[in-house]
């Protein structure tokens, strides 16, 4: 009866271990909103539904493989000069999935330096959505406290540098913070969540759902994430059961319940025992909910791929499908799906994990569609830096900006927003290392600014949510900080529910 | 190290009685006269040790008094112990620390040899699976047969349920969660890869940092880790221009030695004039530490360049290369027209602040051995790997004072040698405020979450999990899917959590740490109670693997739980001698009041038929069970403290 023979599967992590990295800053204990000191308790009465979804390239793609320049003549000569500074990294030009027109026209000073562009070749699926107009990429995005605009500027040292940076566990936290010149900032998701949660009815579940467990993005000061596996089956949620054929077995799982709950009830003075204890409850609390709910969730038409980021998408749609009985009109979920740091195969690595992506997230835009809820939601990649543009041999090592993906029914998609830099490291002053390293020509801040405006954040709040916007952007009426979101039919809010903006 | 007699000598000259001993660390002088009748002094660190030899006859002397079993620390502090300094704790060993003391404790764990090899033990699984297939089918042909990454975890097991040196066991397990290397990377497939760099941590844990940070460098599973295996010299081939792998040069100092931001001796970041923390290095310094990393390569290569050949490439260490003659083997027909340049870069390497000599390519392996040496000094690296070797043991705040102590011992032993790990491991042991059964008072932030796969095991060892013939065969399975950790599984080089990890809610108020919190959320908390739930309630204690498809099973190597020992102690009248077992065993008796009453009151409530005096034994292991898994549920037990 006890005899199993476990089969190797490829792949492991069968669910939620740790995000990597999720560092410094906090997330935790409360799943819903058990307490809003700071903010209003009335629902924010918004009518639809609206989702955010983060996906985390973790360990820093080598994006610059992602989106290439392809010109070969004339006046736009990219590919050329991205082959000569690549190297043996180069993607061939012949392979490269052209993108229709994608009308880089450069950001706040910077020029986008070419005007064909293509995508790596493993990654048809997001050709073929940016070509509908479904998807967009922001060009050379990073961290930044302030704009800074040429290599002598930095290295003038009068402006603000974010801390640690080409360090991953910096990075990849300043990426999910927006704060860089803090180690204990909040997450974007988590201070986006503190202002809105109150508009979701049901408080067991957070806005914030995690598919990769703790991490910075969705960390709040009185919201955390609630983490949940790609398993989204009612056996798979909540406490397992004594043995069915013990004497009262019913009776034995009500005892044990009762006398963890009462474990995790009692006053602890120790703080890690609160902490635990807290944890614990919420995580109790929502079982019941959640269970319920995901017996609704209907089958799909969409087939997702069986992949690590296939099922965390599938598992996203499944749970969208279920938002009213989650009483859920905003949702934030958060994926990770790591192994970027190619220092060594990036060739190799590039071919292999590519089409992941851009397959899962393909199905996942198709899911949306299907629910009816395509313009709802925004999907969006983000990493903990670029590489270096010039080659270690077999790999790139560590840099700044890079580009990113976004992607929606809501998204302003075939184009590229941004400043793409020039691969000619000769002179650059874009670069500034001799490793081919970029300066942000786009900050963080503006990215989730967009998108935040989109989601319900008022004006008036957003520098809750992004402490050093106002170093980069002020709104005004249909001024947007990027235009890259489409705000027909969103109603700007009016909200002021701080009162105070938060400062680093 | 002695113990300071003299100061008690005079005060128990005076008082002719001593009531109650309350010990605590060596250093506990300044507690003396509390009270008139409690003093404080001693190893054992528990409260209520009373000590009865005191005596009114003039010719007993207080130095003998001193000597006597009231300084051992009894079964809780024993267990207190045993608890940081090994991944589990039997009755025996608890009574072992009892009768020893703690430092002779820690001094014969010292002494003890690196008793498990498990590379070698992996070679016999791996060889008798072979044997075993050629046997099953004889007309087979048979070679190289594959083995995967959970016969390492099955080899894993055995050793941390069968070797003595349980110290070193913990160390081992703290040292793979500084220095990482994971199986979630090229090599996730070779056991021998994550064996090998075990065996090394192993045979390292009571040597000296500098030794280690060397074995490490060397080691294949790290070079194929972060990537500087082949690392090759800045190169331009053919127009095509590469410089050399960053990966390591930022890592190890990063991770592995100094860190980000400049240290005092208390791990406390030194500021500058303007309040802000002081980088160590930037990208130049990383730039020039890379080129050091150059020139290595397998141990078996035959030139710099060339790929990994078998399992036991990983075995080997590496190799120095000071030129790149890969074309010469790769392109031999080219020959004597070979393109031969420097695999080693030459030239001085300035890094934080000092200079390697510019030396002929020939000798560039010196470069490495004087990076090393620059890390290993750097004033960081005593408060940078204290406090973390604190947190991995210990608890999750030390305060700067105890990070002061201990780095204060890794920077010199006492007889002037740095970096040597058995002192520093044995500083972070019997420093009074790990010792300290009560923080001083503050038990706001004492102590750290259990690691997810220390508490698997604490429930192997402390419920003494026997394999019938002592084999046991366990992938571990569990803990992995379940809880997310196991040894050489880390998601990447940054560990499973942060050594800066805060988390939500109070601890974020107060500015605290708790590593350990960043993998607890609501799946990971479900995962681990139905993991017990299966290992334990189920009885379903070990993930037996099978070497290859169609073996025979082996039930003595599926190990179960036996709780036949415990029947006499599930009778309502005796479950309190039920719950103090496990309570000593599992949480050295820190379960509260409450936290007994509350799980004594659930087992009440569960049946116990007694027949003509005879308890019913599925009655009786089931209230074993849930006692169990309640204890291990509660937060008494999971922040240990």
């Amino acid at each position: 009866m006890n005899r199993r023979d476990f089969i190797k599967q490829s792949g492991c992590a069968a669910m939620g271990a740790t995000t990597m990295l999720s560092t410094l800053t906090s997330l935790g204990a409360v799943n819903g909103a058990i307490s809003h000191k700071k903010f209003s308790e009335e629902n924010a009465a918004f009518n639809d539904y609206r989702a955010l979804v983060c996906v985390l390239l973790a360990g820093g793609i080598d994006s610059y493989n992602v989106l290439v320049p392809r010109g070969t003549s004339g006046a736009d000569i990219g590919y050329n000069e991205y082959a000569a500074t690549r190297g043996d990294l180069a993607v061939p030009q012949a392979s490269l999935l052209a993108l229709n027109n994608p009308q880089c026209t450069g950001f706040r000073g910077f020029n986008c330096n070419y005007g064909a562009f293509g995508i790596h070749p493993a990654m048809t699926g997001m050709r073929d959505l940016f070509n509908a107009g479904k998807l967009a990429f922001m060009a050379n995005v990073g961290t930044l406290v302030e704009p800074i605009t040429s290599a002598a500027q930095f290295q003038s040292g009068i402006k603000k540098v974010p801390e640690g940076i080409y360090s991953h566990s910096d990075q990849i936290m300043q990426w999910q913070t927006s704060v860089p010149q803090s180690r204990t900032a909040l997450g974007v998701g988590g201070r986006i969540a503190e202002l809105l949660n109150a508009s979701n009815t049901n408080d067991k579940i957070s806005m914030n759902i995690s598919l990769s467990g703790k991490n910075s993005f969705q960390a709040g000061d009185t919201v955390s994430e609630y983490s949940i596996s790609n398993n989204i089956t009612p056996a798979a949620i909540g406490l397992e059961s004594v043995p069915t054929w013990w004497n009262n077995a019913g009776l034995v799982n009500e005892l044990r319940d009762a006398a963890i709950d009462s474990l995790v009830g009692q006053t602890y003075a120790n703080l890690l025992q609160q902490t635990y204890s807290g944890i614990t409850k919420s995580a109790i609390a929502s079982y019941d909910i959640f269970k319920d709910a995901v017996r609704r969730v209907p089958s799909f038409a969409t087939q997702f791929p069986t992949t690590s980021l296939g099922n965390d998408l599938s598992a996203v749609a499944k749970v969208m499908s279920v938002r009213n009985n989650l009483g859920a009109k905003r949702q934030i979920f958060f994926i990770t799906y790591g192994g970027w740091d190619m220092h060594d195969n990036l060739e190799g690595g590039m071919n292999q994990k590519l089409p992941v992506v851009s397959n899962a997230l393909k199905a996942f835009y198709d899911a949306t569609v299907e629910l009816g809820i395509a313009d709802k939601v925004t999907t969006f990649t983000i990493s903990d830096f670029a590489r270096t543009v010039t080659s270690n041999g077999l790999g790139s090592d560590h840099g700044w900006g890079g580009n990113s993906m976004v992607m929606g029914g809501s998204v302003k998609g075939g184009k590229i927003y941004g400043a793409y830099p020039s691969m000619n490291l000769t002179d650059n002053t874009q670069s500034i290392s001799f490793r081919g390293n970029f300066l942000p020509a786009v900050s963080t801040d503006e990215l989730y600014a967009e998108m935040a405006l989109w989601y319900g954040v008022s004006p008036a709040d957003l520098c809750y949510v992004l402490p050093n916007l106002s170093n980069f952007y002020s709104y005004t009426p249909n001024n947007y900080p990027i235009g890259f979101m489409n705000f027909n039919g969103t109603t700007i809010s009016t909200d002021d529910r701080p009162q105070t903006c938060l400062t680093y | 190290m002695n113990f300071p007699l003299y100061v008690f000598r005079g005060f128990l000259r005076i008082r002719q009685e001593v009531n109650l001993l309350v010990l605590i660390g060596f250093f506990g002088i300044s507690t003396i006269g509390n009270a008139q009748k409690t003093i404080t002094f001693g190893k054992g660190n528990a409260t209520n040790v009373t000590v009865s030899s005191s005596s009114n006859a003039s010719n007993q002397t207080g130095i003998k008094t001193l000597m006597s079993s009231g300084y051992l620390p009894n079964k809780n502090s024993a267990a207190r112990l045993l608890s940081q300094a090994t991944l589990g704790t039997t009755y025996a060993d608890i009574e072992s620390v009892a009768t020893l003391g703690v430092e002779k404790w820690i001094d014969q764990q010292f002494a003890l040899p690196n008793s498990f090899n498990l590379t070698n033990y992996l070679q016999n699984l791996h060889q008798a699976t072979t044997d075993s297939l050629r046997r099953t089918d004889p007309s087979r042909t048979i070679y190289n047969v594959a083995v995967s990454d959970w016969i390492f975890d099955v080899t894993w097991f055995q050793g941390h349920m069968t070797a003595p040196d349980i110290l070193r066991w913990r160390v081992a397990l703290a040292l793979s969660e500084i220095f990482v290397t994971s199986r979630i990377s090229t090599f996730e497939n070779n056991p021998y890869a994550l064996a090998s760099y075990y065996d090394m941590l192993l045979e390292n844990s009571f040597t000296n940092y500098r030794t280690l940070i060397e074995k490490i460098t060397y080691h294949p599973s790290m070079a194929v880790y972060l990537t500087y295996m082949n690392n090759h010299a800045t190169d331009n081939n053919n127009g095509k221009l590469s410089f050399p792998d960053e990966n390591y040069a930022r890592e190890i100092m990063q991770l592995f030695s100094i860190g980000l931001f400049k240290l005092n001796l208390d791990g406390t970041e030194m500021k500058d004039g303007t309040g802000k923390s002081i980088p160590t290095y930037d990208n130049n310094d990383i730039a020039n530490l890379a080129k050091v990393f150059t020139g290595l390569s397998w141990g078996d290569s035959q030139y710099l360049g060339e790929r990994y050949k078998d399992y036991w490439s990983y075995t080997k260490k590496l190799k120095f290369y000071a030129v790149d003659s890969s074309d010469y083997y790769i392109r031999p027909y080219r020959r004597p027209n070979n393109r031969i340049v420097n695999g080693h870069e030459v030239g001085p390497k300035t890094f934080l602040g000092q200079t390697i000599p510019q030396r002929p390519v020939a000798q560039g392996e010196l470069d490495i051995k004087d990076a090393l040496d620059i890390l290993a000094n750097h004033p960081n690296t005593g408060p940078f790997i204290s406090r973390r070797l604190i947190q991995r043991l210990v608890m999750s705040n030390p305060s700067p004072a105890y990070i002061q102590r201990v780095a204060t011992i890794f920077n010199n032993n006492g007889s002037g040698v740095r970096g040597d790990l058995k002192a520093v491991i044995k500083a972070i042991l019997v420093d009074p405020e790990a010792r300290d059964c009560c923080n001083n008072g503050n038990t706001e932030f004492a102590g750290a979450l259990k690691e997810p796969f220390i508490r698997y095991t604490n429930l192997v060892k402390g419920l003494e999990l026997t394999a019938q013939g002592g084999k046991y065969r366990n992938a571990m399975r569990r803990a992995y899917d379940k809880m997310g950790q196991l040894p050489l599984n880390s998601p990447s080089v940054f560990n499973f959590f942060s050594p800066d990890y805060i988390p939500d809610g109070p601890l974020k108020t107060a500015v605290k740490y708790a590593p350990e919190f960043q993998t607890l959320n609501s799946q990971t908390l479900t995962g681990y109670l139905n993991a017990i739930n299966n290992w334990l309630i189920h009885n379903d204690a070990v993930e037996y693997f099978s070497y290859f498809g169609g073996e025979t099973y082996k039930v003595q190597e599926d190990a179960k739980f036996d709780h036949t020992a415990d029947y006499p102690l599930t009778r309502n009248d005796r479950l309190t001698q039920l719950l103090d077992k496990y309570n000593l065993i599992l949480a050295h008796g820190r379960l509260s009041e409450a936290t007994l009453n509350t799980i004594k009151k659930a087992l009440l409530g569960m049946p116990l038929n007694i027949t003509n005096g005879v308890i019913n034994a599925d009655d009786a292991t089931r209230r074993i069970r849930i006692a169990i898994y309640l204890i291990m549920s509660s937060p008494d037990y999971m922040i240990n403290k």
